[in-house]
């Protein structure tokens, strides 16, 4: 949704932001955060250097251009006048060049009319029998042509207050519309990809110009109006030829057989593949995508980045392939709105720091050899985090050399993550706070704004160096029925939800049963030898759930998971293990 | 017969009595009106008695449900040797009491709930009675297959209450970015119905179908835009039922109070009823209902007042208040309709209301439905 003037591209967004780029050293130059909900539309009054923005908080904004471009990171407070009087979402916005109206389309059917200039209503007009999706207006302000989500286009009289033509040539919703300088002909698109020419007073005199591949959003016309570039639901861009507007109709024949006038755009701006479809594998760290030229990748989360292309296969099938019996606990979300994927962290009630993962599976070394347990919640937000961290500690002690020294004796605890990877701050419902690409956090800007936007729980964490909780397994261990052994009393046990079943073979081994005498030990060989007392505990004690023999390696957690299927408290049962007698 | 003739019989008219029918009240076993009003509405409704007294007949040797104490009580009255009197559903009462918790005592219950247990309920037995859904259980069970084995599964073979109260309402979905609509079906047993001060069925109907908008911090998630997005959100019907049974909303919970209020409301509700705003694929759009019965409450609050129910039998209509059952002129039918001043709390309002299909007397029709139903 942007819209050129001079020097400078200002953009609004379903962020709730409007932001004002510079085009030529392409780095955002402000943000305005008046919005309240998704922005949906932008118009601009060339000769008087303003711009106006709208959107589903129902609100219009002006903004004087030479303000905005005025506007640095630090110094962004900027005043705005609002249009008042709207009653629902707003979803299209048109100004003439000399700013004197300004018409807004809305859910609530009708077209409101302003003078920004006083910022007081004009009028409202009444016609439409669905949204009003896209709007223009002549250069002085008397004419203004709508699309509408009920398929029609409508030319109003705005000193008469009346709709003086309406035009049925689509047949679903209109959601672009242009028009030529002189106000004669009006080139529309919408859901149903066809784009056509319409002579507005005439309106049997129609062309269907082109049909894209996916329902056109946007159009910009060239200069002489020889030619229209395409933006549609897809996102490569086609520029299509026009016909002359002495040519109309073009076709004579009926709207089901029109021929279109092109069938191949003269240029074309290829878009890369959204993704589509994903899906998050049990590991809880790889995911599985499928894009919309329908090649399926497998991403890694800890890496931010795409770690197989596996080509044009079957999306269910490779999920299932991929798809292992172990249990981790769900500790990000992932959505697709951007065609890529972004993970959310501290959304939607998931515990961030909820995944704990030996070292050694997550492909980790670590220090000492010692199989240590590492949090991916908080080893994703070091890697995020790393270039901010190294400035802090650099501006807090700088004096302490020996700090950076033994920091690079450190093996990594974490994954890096690439530079060019955007971290968004944002609020619970989804509105941006700051956004910054990974590499430059550790600028003295950036460094500030992440300061004074990062939420306390990750503070806690990186600064504070706090360790996140684990997370507990309440279970009971009885002896298996065949072992006829009696224990007096079984107590609740809590365990760390990772703890691995030979684990717990240990625990039978040394507190359940090396706590009797040793009268007991008849189950595992009455004369132990010293060959045998070497034997890993979960030789000679087997684990048994739901009548399943459990894998020393599984964790408990994944034990719950997929053997207990129960919402009540997990229930082992051992048995010293016959195969070693 | 004999020479006592009741001054019911005596006021339809010996000669005009309807042959083959029978007007019997229900006594109350402690605030169990709640139940009899129900039964009364529920025996008027000609193709839901004709049913259960058809089950009874082919179901002599059963084991004891709840469904076959509800064919015993309406076999007992239907083959009464006199034509008017009471009866106790003793048998019945005390089954339900077994049945569920909630109605094992001797409080005054809501109607709608008993009705909405007991057509659940009822379509429950017959499943179960099924044989092949036995077999079918056993299958699934052997698979290992931890999916519950529900009543409500899609693919079943409707049962005979299905093919009377079930109907189908759509929600249908329509993101306001993509413009992609997409619908989701759900079955009803009887339909809820908001209401207004001064109002008619019809009217309040149309509010039920009105449409809501999804937006700022309730947007919907389309899937096609993959994000949240504003929605347009309302709800169609998409059958018809053959008996459409509509549940007046007339307890509100107040929040200062902390418990539920009775809404007095007039709401006029028409002898002849036609829905409108369907979804565009109904099954059925244009079937036409009459009404057969009333279920009437009478009193301040759901828990206390009490239950009567009035019903349409053959040409006139008859009023039973439990073991006591009077005839009634059409007009008064009016008195129930609700009050226009909302400072009286007490009132005798219509709570649930029946209409039947006129083409359900039709037998073709009937068939019809059930294809509908199967497919």
């Amino acid at each position: 949704m942007s819209f050129p003037i001079p020097f400078a591209v200002i953009s609004a967004s379903s962020d709730t932001t409007v932001k004002v780029w510079n085009a030529h050293k392409s780095y955002c130059m402000s943000t305005l955060r008046t919005h309240k909900d998704y922005v949906r539309a932008l118009a601009y009054a060339k000769d008087k250097e303003l711009v106006a923005s709208a959107g589903l908080d129902k609100s219009i904004f002006l903004w004087d251009v030479n303000t905005l471009t005025a506007l640095t990171a630090n110094n962004n407070t900027v005043t705005t006048t609002s249009l008042p009087g709207s009653k629902n979402s707003i979803y299209s916005l048109a100004m003439n060049p000399a700013g004197t109206v300004v018409v807004s389309g809305s859910t609530e059917k009708v077209l409101r009319v302003w003078d920004p200039r006083t910022c007081t209503k004009t009028c409202k007009l009444l016609g439409h029998t669905d949204n009003v999706k896209a709007l223009v207006l002549n250069r002085d302000g008397t004419r203004c042509l709508s699309g509408s989500s009920d398929g029609t286009i409508k030319l109003w009289h705005l000193g008469e207050q009346q709709c003086i033509h309406t035009i049925h040539v689509h047949k679903e919703g209109v959601w672009a519309l242009l028009a030529n300088e002189a106000f004669t002909h009006v080139i529309s698109g919408g859901r149903d990809r066809s784009i056509y020419m319409t002579e507005m007073r005439q309106s049997k005199n129609f062309a269907l110009v082109c049909e894209e591949q996916a329902s056109i959003l946007k159009m910009v016309p060239e200069t002489d109006f020889t030619g229209i570039w395409v933006a549609t639901a897809n996102s490569t861009l086609n520029y299509w030829k026009l016909p002359k507007k002495e040519d109309l109709p073009v076709s004579s024949l009926g709207a089901d057989h029109l021929v279109p006038y092109s069938e191949t755009p003269l240029k074309t701006i290829k878009g890369g593949a959204a993704i589509r479809k994903q899906h998050v594998l049990n590991d809880k760290r790889h995911i599985v995508t499928q894009d919309s030229d329908m090649n399926v990748c497998v991403y890694d989360v800890l890496k931010a980045c795409k770690v197989e292309d596996v080509g044009k296969v079957n999306f269910d099938e490779e999920v299932k392939k991929r798809s292992k019996i172990v249990y981790v606990p769900n500790w990000f979300s992932v959505d697709l709105k951007t065609g890529m994927l972004t993970i959310n962290l501290g959304q939607d009630e998931i515990d961030c720091f909820s995944a704990w993962v030996s070292s050694k599976e997550a492909g980790l070394p670590s220090p000492d050899n010692v199989d240590s347990k590492i949090n991916y919640g908080s080893l994703i937000l070091k890697a995020l985090l790393e270039h901010w961290i190294a400035a802090s500690q650099i501006q807090d002690d700088g004096e302490d050399e020996g700090s950076a020294a033994s920091q690079a004796n450190q093996t990594p605890e974490y994954f890096k993550i690439p530079g060019h990877t955007p971290l968004i701050i944002s609020e619970v419902v989804g509105r941006g706070l700051y956004r910054l690409l990974v590499r430059d956090a550790g600028g003295d800007t950036e460094h500030h704004c992440l300061r004074d936007n990062l939420p306390p729980w990750v503070l806690d964490i990186i600064v504070e160096k706090n360790m996140p909780k684990f997370t507990k397994i309440p279970f009971y261990i009885n002896p298996h029925k065949s072992s006829n052994m009696k224990v007096s009393k079984t107590d609740r046990l809590v365990a760390n939800d990772f703890l691995q079943i030979h684990k717990v073979a240990e625990h039978v081994l040394e507190k359940i049963l090396g706590a009797d005498t040793t009268g007991i030990n008849t189950g595992l060989g009455s004369s132990p030898n010293e060959e045998q007392d070497n034997l890993p505990a979960e030789d000679k004690i087997e684990l048994v759930c739901n009548g399943q023999v459990l894998d020393p390696q599984m964790d408990l957690r994944t034990v719950r998971h997929f053997i207990w299927k129960q919402a009540t408290d997990l229930n082992l049962e051992f048995k010293t293990n016959s195969k070693r007698t | 017969m004999g020479p006592n003739i009741s001054a019911l019989e005596k006021e339809i008219g010996t000669d005009r009595f309807p042959p083959n029918e029978r007007y019997f009240g229900l006594v109350n076993f402690g605030n169990t009106c709640y139940s009899n009003s129900v039964l009364q509405a529920l025996y008027f409704c000609k193709p839901f008695r004709d049913r259960v007294l058809e089950y009874k007949a082919k179901n002599k040797k059963n084991k004891e449900t709840l469904l076959s104490c509800l064919a015993d009580l309406f076999h007992n009255i239907a083959t009464h040797k006199k034509k008017v009197g009471s009866i106790a559903p003793k048998k019945f009462i005390t089954r339900l009491r077994k049945e569920k918790d909630e109605f094992d005592n001797y409080m005054q219950q809501d109607a709608h709930e008993f009705l909405n247990f007991l057509i659940n309920h009822i379509n429950e037995v017959i499943l179960s009675e099924r044989p092949q859904a036995n077999n079918r259980a056993k299958l699934t069970s052997d698979a290992g297959g931890g999916d519950n084995h529900s009543s409500s599964g899609g693919f079943e073979e409707p049962t005979w209450v299905h093919e009377i109260f079930q109907g189908i309402l759509t929600s249908e979905t329509k993101c306001l970015n993509c413009e992609t609509v997409s619908s989701k079906d759900e079955d009803f047993f009887d339909l809820q119905v908001d209401i207004k001060q001064n109002t008619s069925i019809t009217q309040c109907l149309r509010g039920f179908s009105s449409t809501e908008t999804l937006c700022s911090d309730n947007k919907f998630k389309c899937d096609n835009c993959a994000s949240y997005q504003e929605a347009q959100k309302c709800m169609k019907v998409k059958k018809l039922p053959m008996i459409l049974a509509l549940h007046l909303k007339r307890f509100k919970y107040m929040d200062k109070i902390n418990r539920h209020v009775k809404v007095s409301h007039r709401v006029v509700f028409p002898l002849e009823l036609r829905l409108f705003h369907l979804s565009d694929d109904a099954v059925n759009p244009d079937r036409m209902y009459n009404l057969v019965a009333v279920v009437i409450h009478c009193g301040s609050g759901p828990n206390r007042g009490h239950y009567i129910s009035i019903v349409k039998s053959h040409d006139f209509w008859l009023l039973f208040d439990d073991d006591v059952v009077d005839k009634i002129d059409q007009s008064t039918i009016e008195d129930f309709f609700g009050l226009t001043s909302d400072h009286q709390k007490s009132s005798e309002t219509g709570y649930i209301l029946f209409y039947q299909s006129r083409d359900s007397s039709d037998p073709k029709v009937n068939s019809n439905d059930c294809r509908q139903n199967g497919k």
